[in-house]
């Protein structure tokens, strides 16, 4: 499956984290 | 989050009628100028209020500017500008300059305003939104998206409608001035931040994130601000005032979230002077906000320092600080730093920037033939502009927009921002 990345007009610096709809990641990185 | 914005009036106009006796010549010419007269009026019945949904305002606006294309564009190549286009002359207020118009014979000048005055609308839309008790993730998502379409508009009108006026007035704090747009983009975009951010902090992300992200926000305030400072301070002060306080909170967040990085990284004193530099911060937007609510100056009167979000800083920065300062004098022993460290420039995600707008397509209703059956031979000619200091054209009424009741009830978690 494709990873979904951000919706246009979001900006992301790194393109293979998958992101929600407002461009922060799925899963809180600090939750890792 | 009640009180949490700031907006500016809605543009006042001058009815239009679309009647030029001799122009239509026919019925398709007659049904063209007809819709015009009906759509505008309903549009901007429809801005007064904020309630509406996105999809009838976004119809409405549609409907209106499809329509007056066929106005502004070339429509005949063999001509050097569309022949009606100055056939009219349009009256707009200014967001910042009260209730006397800026006067012009030119279709773009209402095509910018009427636009401008829909972005307005995405603008007041999102504050209604997010007046609510607790706005939940689709509500959080509906202020996000009015808020990055409003600043996609204004920035559409700043780069393409601007530069096609006939004659933009460069006096004063106009709408049509980059500097006054320039503000209005950056606010936008940064209040969509601003939903990101909260959504970053309640999901606890990590907390260079939630700093690089406030740090950006603040950034934005920054711009906004240094668009208007060469303007007449007595037309822009109560607007700068919000940018300022906006830009002071935001760098306080920043620096708290950046001194709790800070200080997992067993660095207790550059912690403690990045906490220092906070609460040194926070009593500057605190004071900023008393100015702004004593400040003269068009617009709603926000209340920031009656929300949760901006009421639960100062304390937890004070907390942290206490705890930096205990450990720092039971483990660590670090000499406290001279200069308050730096912020990170860029945030990885969430980034947000102003969504492009693209014009509506032109309408149906008009065609090269139903152009060339409009006759300008015996048209009347409009009323001249008044530019001079000496004829002030007359005051228009001002706009009733429908008030929206907010309340200073605290949402149920910290940021006002609720997850799913």
């Amino acid at each position: 499956p494709s990873i979904p990345t951000s919706e246009p007009g979001m900006e992301s610096a790194t393109g293979d984290v998958p992101v929600d709809e407002f461009g922060l990641p799925q899963i809180p990185q600090s939750a890792k | 989050m009640a009180y949490w914005f700031h907006r500016n009036p809605l543009k006042a106009t001058a009815p239009v009628t679309y009647e030029l006796h001799g122009v239509s010549t026919n019925e398709a010419t007659r049904k063209i100028f007809s819709d015009l007269r009906l759509t505008r009026a309903k549009l901007l019945e429809l801005l007064t209020d904020p309630n509406h949904a996105r999809e009838t305002v976004e119809k409405a606006a549609t409907d209106y500017l499809s329509l007056l294309m066929g106005l502004c564009i070339p429509m005949d190549q063999n001509e050097p500008e569309n022949k009606l286009r100055k056939l009219i002359k349009f009256k707009w207020t200014n967001t910042l300059l009260g209730n006397v118009p800026t006067e012009a014979s030119d279709t773009g000048f209402e095509f910018f305003s009427m636009l401008f005055n829909v972005a307005l609308w995405f603008t007041k839309h999102a504050a209604k939104v997010a007046a609510k008790d607790d706005p939940d993730m689709e509500e959080a998502k509906e202020i996000h998206k009015c808020l990055r379409t409003a600043a996609g508009i204004f920035r559409f009108c700043k780069d393409d409608l601007r530069t096609k006026l006939i004659d933009p007035p460069t006096e004063g704090a106009q709408d049509t001035d980059t500097r006054v747009l320039d503000a209005y983009i950056q606010q936008c975009t940064a209040e969509a931040q601003e939903i990101t951010l909260a959504r970053a902090v309640e999901l606890k992300h990590a907390v260079t994130l939630i700093a690089a992200l406030a740090y950006e926000t603040a950034d934005m305030y920054q711009k906004g601000d240094d668009a208007l400072v060469s303007l007449d301070q007595k037309d822009v002060d109560k607007w700068r005032k919000y940018f300022q306080l906006k830009n002071k909170f935001y760098l306080s967040c920043a620096h708290s979230y950046n001194g709790e990085n800070l200080l997992s990284q067993d660095k207790c004193g550059e912690a403690i002077r990045g906490l220092r530099e906070s609460v040194d911060l926070y009593g500057k937007a605190e004071q900023l906000c008393k100015e702004y609510g004593q400040s003269k100056g068009a617009g709603t009167t926000a209340r920031p320092q009656n929300h949760l979000f901006f009421r639960k800083l100062g304390p937890v920065v004070k907390r942290t600080l206490e705890k930096c300062d205990r450990e720092n004098g039971l483990i660590y022993h670090q000499k406290v730093a001279f200069d308050a460290p730096q912020l990170e420039l860029k945030a990885t995600y969430g980034l947000v920037s102003p969504e492009e707008y693209k014009a509506p397509a032109l309408h149906q209703l008009w065609s090269a033939d139903v152009y060339s059956k409009f006759s300008t031979l015996n048209a009347p000619k409009p009323q001249p502009v008044k530019k001079s200091k000496e004829e002030t054209p007359a005051p228009l009424p001002t706009v009733k927009e429908k008030e929206t009741p907010m309340s200073d009830k605290d949402p149920k978690n910290n940021s006002g921002c609720t997850i799913s």
